[in-house]
């Protein structure tokens, strides 16, 4: 069977939005102030990634949401209300905030079987996320003697229990094995390809670059950014191109301007900026120079969020205006 | 796969947070942990076999036994082992919220019963209700064993009687209260080593001091009261044999209690300690 197939016959396709909204959120630890004034939404139908340094304030953020944190100041709410006045909250948001937020003398099966009791999930429903997570070998046994990984896994499995519209995971491929961070890459995609809302970090921004299609920056309790995978590649990072020629000095000449920079590689390419490939390509063949190679290389999200969380700019007003 | 293709899941037979929904779980949770179990176990054993222990040791000098003295000796040996009982009640009662606090379950909890009051309530009627079955348990079987060994050495034994069956029931009800006693410091210190210490040195360590003080003061006034409000001691007259009930009454100053001046200065003890835990853990971050 293949995996799509698998995962449309466990999870059915959820029938109402679940919009994030925050809004002017802050929290405050004593003097520190963790969260200040965070605003932003996020939508359906896209895995939205939340990422910053550590200590920037994300696991607060969404710890607020759920409402295991209480906000300083501002609110936040899942679908129109407040978590805790739903009246279904693991049907509306499932969450994982932590790995192993789990009594260590109990079973998988037994963990997930009283969290599904108190909104009267059946049976079946455990066995299904059970199966799910590739957790059927250690569901019975103790919690306390699992992995990292599984951890994660069992910790999925809890967000995954109701059947949730939205889905709020905080560094989900954390002590995963590749197989695993592949896996929670086609589930988050496949869930939020079914409508679902998925909003999820991680410090690993290779891995953040593939899986989501929208980014919120979050630097010093500060959002920095707030914008599309592509806006921010595009905008922020600097756009290199590389051009590979038997004539290097021809063509450096050629392009030469004052915010044009070239650089050679080590394997004797040249890494040109500040031109675009097109006009590149239209002065080397103006100067009849040889091409081997012309390669625009977009700024990757690593370069985008050095730059913001270095500057600590506010990009989404400067997009804004 | 489009939303219009879903208009009925699951959700409109199940998956509303219910009441009995958040006791069913937490029902799962007391079962499926082995340090609790062994808790109960303990306490039920522990009440059976001290009970058998005094009636097969204690010797009445071939007199027989009748009236009160028959009735005193039927209640104080069916409730011996309650004094170490419910030590293991304490215990209880601090590991089933402070192992929620120590791994972290308790942001699953909550994360699943948001407004909170609702899992600590769940808890407390599962504590509550499974700590007084096997505590009851404990004391009527013992009832039973020691009945017949009693009437072998010619004490007469009516366990319908009011005066009797009053504080055997009194005696589970004592071993409960203090129980939720330790679940409300649980709920308020989180760790459990701060809790056992706080529990039990209530139980043990503060009646010790208050009878050091007593001694130093030739038994002040003040001191009696104190002893007497404090929760072993007060709890102690749910299940104490009383042949004529009198209400609370001062002799020489000191507060005397009965046994339903007792369970008021638990219960009140009780009710202020949880009404504390359930503010903090309404205010408190997870």
């Amino acid at each position: 069977m293949s995996f799509h197939r698998w995962m449309s016959g466990c999870l059915r396709p959820p029938s109402v939005e679940g919009m994030i909204e925050v809004a002017n959120l802050s929290k405050r630890y004593g003097a520190k102030l963790a969260v200040d004034d965070v605003s932003f939404t996020v939508k359906p139908g896209v895995v939205t990634g939340f990422l910053g340094p550590n200590g920037a304030g994300k696991s607060t953020t969404m710890r607020m949401i759920v409402g295991l944190d209480r906000p300083t100041t501002g609110a936040a709410t899942v679908n129109g209300k407040r978590y805790a006045e739903h009246r279904d909250p693991l049907h509306q948001v499932g969450s994982l905030l932590e790995a192993k937020a789990v009594h260590t003398g109990r079973s998988a099966y037994n963990h997930l079987l009283a969290l599904a009791a108190t909104h009267s999930i059946p049976k079946s429903r455990v066995h299904e996320v059970i199966e799910m997570t590739g957790l059927e070998n250690v569901a019975s046994k103790r919690v306390g003697g699992f992995s990292l990984g599984m951890g994660q896994r069992l910790g999925i499995a809890v967000a995954l229990l109701g059947d949730p519209q939205t889905l709020i995971l905080d560094e989900p491929v954390n002590g995963l094995d590749p197989d695993g961070v592949l896996w929670v890459r086609h589930l988050t995609r496949h869930l939020a390809a079914q409508g679902r809302t998925v909003f999820l970090s991680s410090h690993l921004m290779s891995e953040m670059s593939v899986t989501a299609d929208h980014v919120i920056i979050l630097g010093r309790g500060k959002v920095l950014a707030d914008a599309s995978m592509d806006d921010l590649t595009s905008r922020v990072g600097t756009t290199r191109v590389t051009v590979r020629t038997p004539s290097p000095d021809l063509l450096a000449s050629a392009i030469a301007g004052p915010e044009v920079g070239v650089t050679g590689t080590p394997d004797g390419a040249l890494s040109i900026t500040g031109i675009d490939a097109a006009r590149i390509g239209e002065a080397a063949f103006h100067a009849g120079v040889l091409l081997h190679e012309l390669t625009p290389v977009k700024a990757s999200l690593e370069q985008a969020y050095l730059e913001l969380t270095q500057d600590d700019v506010e990009y989404r007003s400067e997009v804004a205006a | 796969m489009t939303t219009t293709t879903a208009p009925t899941r699951r959700r409109t037979t199940t998956g509303r947070l219910t009441a009995g929904g958040v006791i069913r779980s937490e029902w799962i949770k007391l079962r499926s942990v082995r340090s609790t179990l062994w808790c109960y176990g303990l306490i039920v054993l522990l009440v059976i076999g001290i009970g058998v222990l005094a009636s097969s040791l204690s010797s009445f000098g071939g007199t027989a036994l009748t009236g009160d003295a028959a009735r005193s000796t039927v209640v104080s040996v069916n409730t011996a082992g309650l004094n170490i009982a419910v030590l293991i009640a304490a215990v209880l009662g601090s590991l089933i919220i402070t192992g929620e606090y120590s791994t972290g379950m308790i942001r699953s909890t909550f994360a699943a019963v948001p407004r909170r009051t609702g899992a600590i309530a769940a808890k407390a009627v599962v504590l509550a209700v499974t700590t007084f079955l096997a505590t009851s348990v404990g004391i009527w079987v013992s009832a039973l064993i020691t009945s017949p060994i009693l009437a072998a050495k010619d004490v007469e034994v009516q366990l319908g009687e009011p005066s009797v069956f009053l504080p055997l029931l009194g005696g589970a009800v004592f071993v409960t209260m203090i129980a939720l006693l330790a679940f409300g410091f649980g709920i308020i210190l989180r760790s459990t080593a701060g809790t056992l210490a706080t529990a039990l040195g209530l139980l043990l360590v503060v009646p010790i001091i208050l009878s050091i003080l007593g001694a130093l003061t030739q038994g002040a006034d003040w001191v009696t009261t104190v002893s007497a409000l404090m929760p072993q001691s007060a709890g102690s007259k749910l299940f104490g044999y009383a042949s004529t009930d009198t209400a609370t009454v001062s002799t020489g100053g000191g507060l005397v209690l009965n046994g339903w001046g007792g369970f008021g200065v638990l219960s009140a003890w009780v009710v202020a300690v949880l009404a504390l835990a359930l503010t903090l853990v309404k205010r408190r971050d997870a």
